[in-house]
This record gives structure tokens, C-alpha cells and sequence, in this order.
């Protein structure tokens, strides 16, 4: 009986949830982080072309090193478009595995652990499109997936827009192409695989109709 | 080859590769392997999870065949997300990219088996600093892994305070790895012609922090009868084959920490945790049991100081390798052939590919209601049993 009391167990734990985003991130990782550096590099997926890098086709391998170096720098999204004003209340997300590795899936779940609690800032999954103002695509095209993905966004109601996350969903990655739908993505983050900071800004930062 | 021989079958089945049968000291041409039937019966239905929908962490397609409650027979479809990895005619550099990306969850596991496939095959002599090294980002590895199974086996019992506390835990592990190796999956850690790893100050606090309240959590999780009622009798299986945790919860000795001879971890006393109950319970029992002796490795590594790490750049030549290590989930085995540094064929025989026939033999004669913490027990990942390398 002493040990079945989970409510009591919780609150002895404490707050655990951080102050990211509104505060800098607590443990940022180096890899995948913004670059800097300048010059020409090996780059096995053509991420720095002409002295400059492109963050949705990185992939983290550091074979440009040392020309180029991490910051730690969590910033790797682009906001393409304007997000629907109505969204910002509350925004579900219909996650679609499309051909990942299984590291950006495990990151989009890390979310929701406590020290970074999506709940908390109004961003939640949905285990249907029928309830998704999102559909947020990983990995690299599959021809399995093709048809399964666009028939989730038909079913999606309108206001609807699509997320591109990982390397692999933004440009394809070092292992194929990214998914079709991919292309019509309004945010697009990047890394591989992101980290949860950089998953966490970039749906706020959408949410509130920031670019 | 020097540890892996072409004739008869010696030792425990592992598994299939596409041109292989695999045992653990031997490889021979692949045996044909019985399926279950899946023909539907007058008055039973098909029920189709998946591919895509919630409770699933990767796109998967399962088949329920049953008249009703009770589950008749389970297919389980990987090929939806099939990814075609082309490795053939790479420098190991370049392979190496690809091949920790054939399932990023468990890619140290993956790196390790590639390396040691490429000493195999072109006799480079054996490192024990790098042994070491790959030892500790395997079973950080391993930690982080059996921890996301018992995370998910929470999720379907309701147990919301566990589940999120077990989540915590996952991501300070998952930050300690970014910490000493610089990234929170170990890519890239074996492209660079030095080592990058950095050993944090009072990391053996951590750890022992993270040790100290998953043993209380663990405790508290075995003392509830709604969680453990849910897991006991759930998915029973007891078959030769059976690999990793699966294996040793079916009372089987089996773990390639101590049967390979691929990574040398005789310096590390642990002996396999063994539970003979055969359910998802047992499982349960194992994984957790096997965190606290994989901490126990890692910090008898980290107080040691900076391991070194391998440098693909130095191996060259022509050879044929293999190699067998206990990934989180079971052996992984990687037959590799090389020609002039580049690879020439290569073949990995992945632990979820058991599983999954292990899940869905075990599935049999359970009801709806078991299928979600039997399947999660098993701890499987499509992305490396729904994968061909070109």
C-alpha cells in the first residue's frame, strides 16, 4: 500500500519541467547545433556549399571539422509561412513515421518528458488526422508510406498545416529523399536528429505565429 | 574470418541474414523457416493496427486474427517504412554514416558491430581502449533503451507518474551521452581521427543519482498488483531461438557480453539476469535488473578517465569479418566483406526480426487487452527489421 500512492510519489518529486523557452536551453547538445566556420569542407550530403551552411541537409557526421565547429546554438528551423491565428490556443499534432531510424521519434516523444512538458505551452499528439491541426512528417520517402501519409492529411480538418522534422523529412538526409508532402511543409526542422529544444521553440514559435 | 566458422550449424540460432543462417560461432546457407498460418477461419474477423496511429512509435503494420476476444494469430507487417540503404562500394567512412542510421536508437550498437565485423576482416589487432569505449557507449545505450521499454509498458497501464518520472530519467541519460560523446545518439563519434569524448566533473554522481531512483521506482513498480497483473501470464514464450531479453526471461543463458568473443568484456564482473516466468512480467524483470548491472559498468569506465575511440581512417585492405554483439534487444550480428576499403557485401541479422516472430507466436491465445504491454515488452524497432542494404 506504501508503495502504490503514484500521486503522492509524484508530487515528492518535484517540479522538474525548465523555463525553455522563455529561458536559455539547460543542457543544449553540440550535435546537431547551428555551425559556424568558412571555407569549403567535405560534406557527404552537400550541407555547406560556397563557404555556406545549410542546416536541413546536415546530418551531424563532424566530417567538416575543424573548418567548421558547433555552437550549440538550438535555433535550426525555418518558419516558412504564417501559421493560422486560430492554432495558437491550441495545437494538436498527428505524427507520421514515414522511413526514420527511430531517433527523431524518439526525440518528438522526449517533449513531453518533464523537463521539457509540451503540455504545459498548449501543444499536444493526437492519435487521429481527424483531430490534427498538424501532421508532422520524419523520416525519408517509402513507397509504403506515400499513400498512408496522404490520405492523413485528406482527413485532416482545414485549418491544416504540415511539419517537416529531421534532416531525412526536410532534404532526405544521406539515406534517400524526403516524403512528397514534404515540400508544402511551413515548418521545417532541422537536425538529426533535432534535439527536443529545438522541436519545443520551433512549435512555439509557430504557435504564436512567429517566424 | 577468425571466430566465425562456414560449416554446420554450431552453436545457439541467432537468426537469418539475407544469404545466411546465423548461429553464435557459425554461419551457414539459410534454412527455411516456418510461418504461421494466417488463413481466416468462418466467423473470425482481421483487425488492422497500424500503420499509422497512436501507441505506435514507428510505422508498422499489425494483423489481430480473431472470432472475437481471444487472439487467434498476429502478422506483423515491417515493410511499410522499408528503407533502402545503399552501402555497397562505400569507404568504411561513408558506410559508417548509413550504418548508424539502420536503427539511431540503438546505432552505438550498430557501430560496434561494424567495427568489429572491419578488424575481423582485415586482422587489425584488437584495442582495449577502444573495447572500453564501445562497452560504455553500449551500455549507456542499453540503459537508455530499457528504460524507453519500461517507460512505454507505464503508458498502456495509465501510470502516469512512473511513466513521466521514467521519461525524466531517459532524458538525463540521454543528456549525459550528448555530454561525454557530443551527440545524443552517438552519430558521428567514429569519423573523426581523434577522440572527441569528454568525461563531465562528478559524473559518477549522476549516474548513481539516476541508479538511486530508478531502484526505488523499479521497487514501487513490482509492488503494484494493478501493474503487475497486467504483465504476468501476458505473452509466454519459451523457444531456442529467442534472442536478448526475451531469451533470458524464458530462463536461457544467452547474452553476447559473455557468449562473443567480438568485445572483450571479461573485465567487468556481471553474470546475465536470468527470471524463468517467460511472460511480459519477466521481461520487465529483466531489463530492469540488467540497468542497474550496465550502470554498474559504466561507472567502473568513467572513473577511469577518457577512453580512446576507433579511427575508420586507419583500416584498409581486403578481408571477409563478422561479428556478434548484444544490442539492447538481442544479438546483432554483421557479416562484413571488404575489398581495398571499400565494402563488397555486407549483411546484419537485427535482434527485432526475433522478436517480432517471438511476439507474434506469444501473441496467440491472449486477448486484446494484453496486446499493447505484450508487444511493448519486447522492446521491437521496425527501422531495423524493415530495412535492406543495397
Amino acid at each position: 500500500m506504501r508503495n502504490s500512492i503514484w500521486f503522492l510519489k509524484g508530487l515528492r518529486n518535484g517540479k522538474k519541467t525548465e523555463k525553455f523557452p522563455r529561458a536559455d536551453p539547460k543542457d543544449p547538445p553540440l550535435w546537431p547545433s547551428r555551425l559556424v566556420g568558412s571555407g569549403t569542407s567535405k560534406c557527404p550530403t552537400n550541407a555547406i556549399e560556397d563557404g555556406k551552411w545549410n542546416a536541413g541537409k546536415c546530418i551531424s557526421c563532424r566530417l567538416c571539422m575543424p573548418e567548421y565547429k558547433p555552437t550549440g546554438d538550438q535555433s535550426n528551423y525555418k518558419i516558412t509561412g504564417s501559421v493560422p491565428g486560430i492554432l495558437s490556443r491550441s495545437f494538436y499534432i498527428y505524427p507520421v513515421d514515414s522511413g526514420t531510424c527511430g531517433a527523431c521519434n524518439t526525440e518528438l516523444l522526449s517533449i513531453l518528458a518533464p523537463q521539457y512538458d509540451a503540455s504545459r505551452v498548449n501543444i499536444f499528439f493526437t492519435n487521429t488526422p481527424r483531430h490534427a491541426d498538424a501532421l508532422l512528417l520524419m523520416g525519408v520517402y517509402t513507397e509504403g508510406m506515400d499513400q498512408v501519409i496522404s490520405k492523413a492529411y485528406e482527413a485532416m480538418p482545414d485549418p491544416k498545416l504540415i511539419i517537416a522534422l529531421g534532416t531525412c523529412a526536410v532534404s532526405g538526409g544521406i539515406i534517400g529523399k524526403s516524403p512528397h508532402l514534404s515540400k508544402d511543409a511551413l515548418i521545417e526542422i532541422a537536425g538529426c536528429p533535432p534535439s527536443p529544444y529545438t522541436i519545443l521553440e520551433a512549435l512555439v514559435r509557430a504557435k504564436e505565429g512567429k517566424r | 574470418m577468425q571466430y566465425y566458422k562456414t560449416t554446420r550449424g554450431g552453436g545457439r540460432y541467432i537468426g537469418q541474414t539475407r544469404s545466411f543462417s546465423v548461429y553464435s560461432d557459425s554461419i551457414t546457407p539459410p534454412i527455411k523457416v516456418e510461418k504461421i498460418s494466417t488463413e481466416i477461419i468462418p466467423g473470425e474477423l482481421v483487425f488492422n493496427y497500424g500503420p499509422s496511429t497512436g501507441g505506435l512509435t514507428e510505422s508498422v503494420r499489425i494483423a489481430l486474427t480473431t472470432p472475437g476476444e481471444i487472439i487467434r494469430a498476429v502478422k506483423v507487417d515491417p515493410s511499410y517504412k522499408l528503407r533502402r540503404l545503399k552501402v555497397v562500394g562505400l569507404n568504411l567512412i561513408d558506410a559508417f554514416l548509413q550504418i548508424e542510421r539502420i536503427n539511431g536508437y540503438h546505432s552505438s550498437s550498430y557501430q560496434a558491430a561494424f567495427i568489429k565485423a572491419a578488424e575481423d576482416a582485415l586482422l587489425v589487432e584488437k584495442s582495449r581502449g577502444l573495447d572500453e569505449e564501445l562497452i560504455l557507449q553500449m551500455e549507456l545505450e542499453r540503459i537508455r533503451s530499457h528504460l524507453n521499454v519500461l517507460e512505454r509498458l507505464c503508458e498502456p497501464a495509465g501510470f502516469g507518474v512512473p511513466f513521466h518520472q521514467i521519461a525524466q530519467m531517459r532524458e538525463e541519460v540521454s543528456r549525459l551521452i550528448s555530454a561525454i560523446f557530443g551527440h545524443r545518439y552517438f552519430f558521428g563519434i567514429h569519423t573523426l581521427p581523434h577522440s572527441e569524448l569528454r568525461i563531465p566533473a562528478g559524473v559518477t554522481e549522476i549516474t548513481k543519482g539516476i541508479e538511486r531512483r530508478f531502484a526505488l521506482l523499479f521497487e514501487s513498480l513490482q509492488d503494484s498488483k494493478i501493474f503487475v497483473n497486467r504483465l504476468q501470464g501476458n505473452g509466454k514464450i519459451q523457444k531456442i531461438w529467442l534472442v536478448g531479453p526475451a531469451a533470458r526471461a524464458a530462463g536461457l543463458q544467452y547474452d553476447a557480453r559473455i557468449d562473443s568473443p567480438s568485445i572483450d568484456y571479461s573485465k567487468y564482473s556481471f553474470e546475465p539476469f536470468i527470471d524463468d516466468g517467460k511472460d511480459a512480467f519477466a521481461r520487465f524483470l529483466v531489463r530492469g535488473n540488467e540497468i542497474f548491472s550496465s550502470f554498474a559498468i559504466v561507472n567502473q569506465i568513467l572513473s577511469k578517465g577518457k577512453p580512446e575511440t576507433a579511427d575508420l581512417r586507419e583500416i584498409r585492405g581486403t578481408g571477409i569479418g563478422a561479428s556478434r554483439v548484444e544490442s539492447p534487444q538481442g544479438d546483432l550480428f554483421c557479416y562484413l566483406s571488404v575489398d581495398d576499403g571499400r565494402v563488397k557485401s555486407i549483411e546484419f541479422c537485427a535482434p527485432s526480426v526475433s522478436n517480432i516472430i517471438a511476439f507474434e507466436q506469444s501473441m496467440q491465445g491472449n486477448i486484446f487487452t494484453d496486446f499493447h504491454f505484450n508487444w511493448e515488452s519486447f522492446g521491437i524497432w521496425i527501422s531495423e527489421a524493415g530495412v535492406e542494404i543495397e
